[in-house]
């Protein structure tokens, strides 16, 4: 092409008559655009540092433990190397990772949006109130199952790839992994609900992430020391941060709890925790008008 | 003319009613926007953000019924939504985004698909003059900018019609002057529906083809604008001190129409001669050449405000 042929050519505004996506594309997409967001994407590094920390911190049980399978070979682990870190702990071993992680994910997923007034910007679309919760609710489990379910399932493939025989493997642990996926669910659902539902109570970001942390920690501190005092195990249900992982482990057959209480206690007391948090969702984005 | 087909009016208003506690916000409000541009007007807790706030189906009229682009906007609210634009009042853009990402957001919100709304938001961010800016983050915008990029996330989707609240609000008085060309060239190039409020008649006036005047939560007036009208013109009357026959030969001699209104010595003279700066500029040239001075200068006809005035009482 010469520059004879060259031409200006004006950005012109052009009329849209194809199809429209309904309100199920519509809420993808505020999942996906705000998930991508929390977890730091089209924003600076400071705000990707955390949150992908985090979730390398959630995946290094299973790689180092599949590394030294690795380096190593089979007889590094003297009872197998399912043995060395079993499915059913593993949410228990990165605890602390889950927690700060969600800590970290589910405030800068609402939070913004009050202080920036957004809310009425979203309302004028195809979204209702309803569709909004949703949205986030997807948006906050997402990331979240990245260190709730990924890992825990990256682990089951390693083992599978380095066992003497593989499909013998998957054949002896085929349950573990809808185990693995409802631990996963389950854990990720509590934190992403009860996180959104703490951080709806404020537009400030470091409020959502303080009073988080205080829902958490302050009832597992106070449960645990009168628990002990009292002797009264139930009182270990206050472990807020710990009460869907144990829910979770109800999963496996090798549950255990050094308070004997049953998993279906746990369970129920999840149950009782997420319908709190929902309907503080319900009440925080009022009626839905559409 | 309306987007979804024929004469249906773009929006039906019929009796619509809204109570906030004891505080009465809509009172039986009817109206119907045919016109392409449409200003509500009133000031401020007149009922206009109310009355738009239900023909988006964001809040329940208690009583009576609104249709948008032929759906009835209270059921399902998000169907007509989506084929509505939406530019709110108030800051509302989510500091944290580029312009760019809003709008392709927005889009998708609204309904298209992502490669459709990506392509649209290049569009659209230029008709607003935002290109060069539009990968910036919102919250280094000047008052300005955000509110062109709120205009560009309210028509990214090409929707039939976009409600404006007070677009031009906040704005210094350059900023104001584009903002005003936009949303004129809304309805006029871009073949996009406008129902725009504002407590401000010349925005109304510059930017659209009816008003809607609110007062109290009631429709006090309807009248179309005509912008050919001898007020938009710039037809004058003007009275003379001096010879008015010497200031008409002057006048007629620079090119202007010049006839008496009202007879007599003291009478007016009606000056008439293409735009309003060419009239006033005539007749100030006029009157050096004549050697009068001039007593008095008004708009010809009624202006747009007395015939408002009028209606409302």
């Amino acid at each position: 092409m010469s520059a004879a042929d060259a031409r200006v050519t004006d950005v012109a505004y052009s009329t849209y008559d194809g199809p429209r996506a309904g309100r199920i594309a519509a809420i993808w997409s505020l999942a996906r655009w705000s998930s991508l967001r929390a977890l730091g994407a089209r924003r600076g590094w400071k705000a990707k540092v955390i949150p992908i920390t985090l979730i390398l911190l959630g995946f290094a049980p299973a790689l180092v433990v599949l590394g030294l399978r690795a380096l190593f070979g089979p007889t590094v682990f003297k009872g197998g190397l399912a043995d060395a870190l079993p499915y059913s702990n593993y949410t228990a071993t990165i605890g602390i990772v889950i927690l700060v992680f969600s800590v970290v994910v589910t405030p800068e997923l609402v939070c913004p949006d009050r202080r920036d007034r957004t809310l009425s910007l979203y309302f004028s679309t195809a979204i209702s109130r309803g569709d909004y919760v949703v949205g986030k609710v997807l948006a906050a489990l997402m990331p979240i199952l990245l260190v709730t379910l990924a890992p825990p399932l990256i682990l089951y493939a390693g083992n599978v790839l380095f066992a003497i025989h593989p499909l013998a493997y998957v054949e002896r642990h085929w349950a573990d992994i809808p185990r693995i996926i409802g631990a996963g669910l389950l854990i990720g659902v509590f934190y992403a609900l009860v996180g959104l539902a703490i951080s709806s109570l404020t537009s400030r970001r470091a409020f959502a992430v303080g009073g988080y942390l205080a829902f958490l920690a302050i009832p597992t501190v106070v449960g645990g020391v009168l628990a002990h005092a009292l002797n009264e195990n139930y009182l270990r249900l206050l472990a807020f941060a710990a009460v869907p992982i144990q829910a979770a482990r109800g999963l496996y057959p090798d549950y255990s709890d050094r308070g004997h209480l049953s998993a279906g206690l746990w369970a129920a007391t999840s149950v009782e925790i997420m319908v709190v948090a929902i309907v503080v969702l319900a009440v925080r984005y009022g009626r839905d008008t559409g | 003319m309306s987007r979804n087909g024929g004469d249906e009016p773009l929006v039906e208003i019929e009796g619509v009613s809204k109570r906030y506690g004891s505080i009465v916000a809509l009172d039986g409000v009817t109206a119907t926007v045919r016109e392409r541009a449409v200003g509500l007007l009133g000031a401020n807790g007149a009922g206009k953000s109310t009355l738009m706030r239900v023909m988006l189906g964001l809040i329940r009229a208690d009583a009576g019924s609104a249709r948008v682009l032929g759906i009835d906007a209270s059921r399902p609210a998000w169907e007509v939504r989506r084929l509505l634009g939406y530019m709110p009042e108030h800051s509302c853009l989510p500091l944290g985004m580029t312009a760019r990402d809003l709008v392709v957001h927005m889009g998708e919100l609204r309904g298209l698909p992502r490669r459709v709304a990506v392509l649209r938001a290049s569009e659209v961010l230029f008709q607003v003059g935002l290109e060069e800016e539009r990968s910036r983050l919102i919250r280094t915008f000047s008052v300005g900018m955000k509110q062109r990029t709120n205009l560009a996330q309210a028509i990214v989707h090409s929707p039939g019609l976009v409600i404006l609240d007070e677009p031009t609000n906040g704005l210094d008085p350059a900023g104001r002057e584009e903002m005003l060309a936009l949303v004129r060239r809304l309805s006029t190039e871009l073949g996009i529906a406008v129902v725009m409020s504002s407590h401000v008649l010349e925005d109304v006036a510059r930017t659209c083809d009816s008003v809607i005047v609110l007062r109290e939560g009631k429709v006090a007036a309807t009248r179309a604008i005509d912008h050919t009208s001898a007020a938009v013109r710039g037809d004058v009357r003007v009275r003379i001190v001096g010879d008015p026959d010497g200031f008409a030969r002057a006048a007629r001699q620079l090119g202007l129409k010049v006839h008496r209104d009202g007879g007599g010595e003291d009478g007016w003279l009606i000056v008439q001669g293409g735009d309003a700066d060419g009239v006033l500029t005539g007749v100030r040239d006029a009157a050096c050449t004549a050697g009068v001075g001039l007593r008095e200068l008004r708009p010809a006809g009624p202006t747009l405000e007395e015939s408002l005035i009028g209606a409302i009482g």
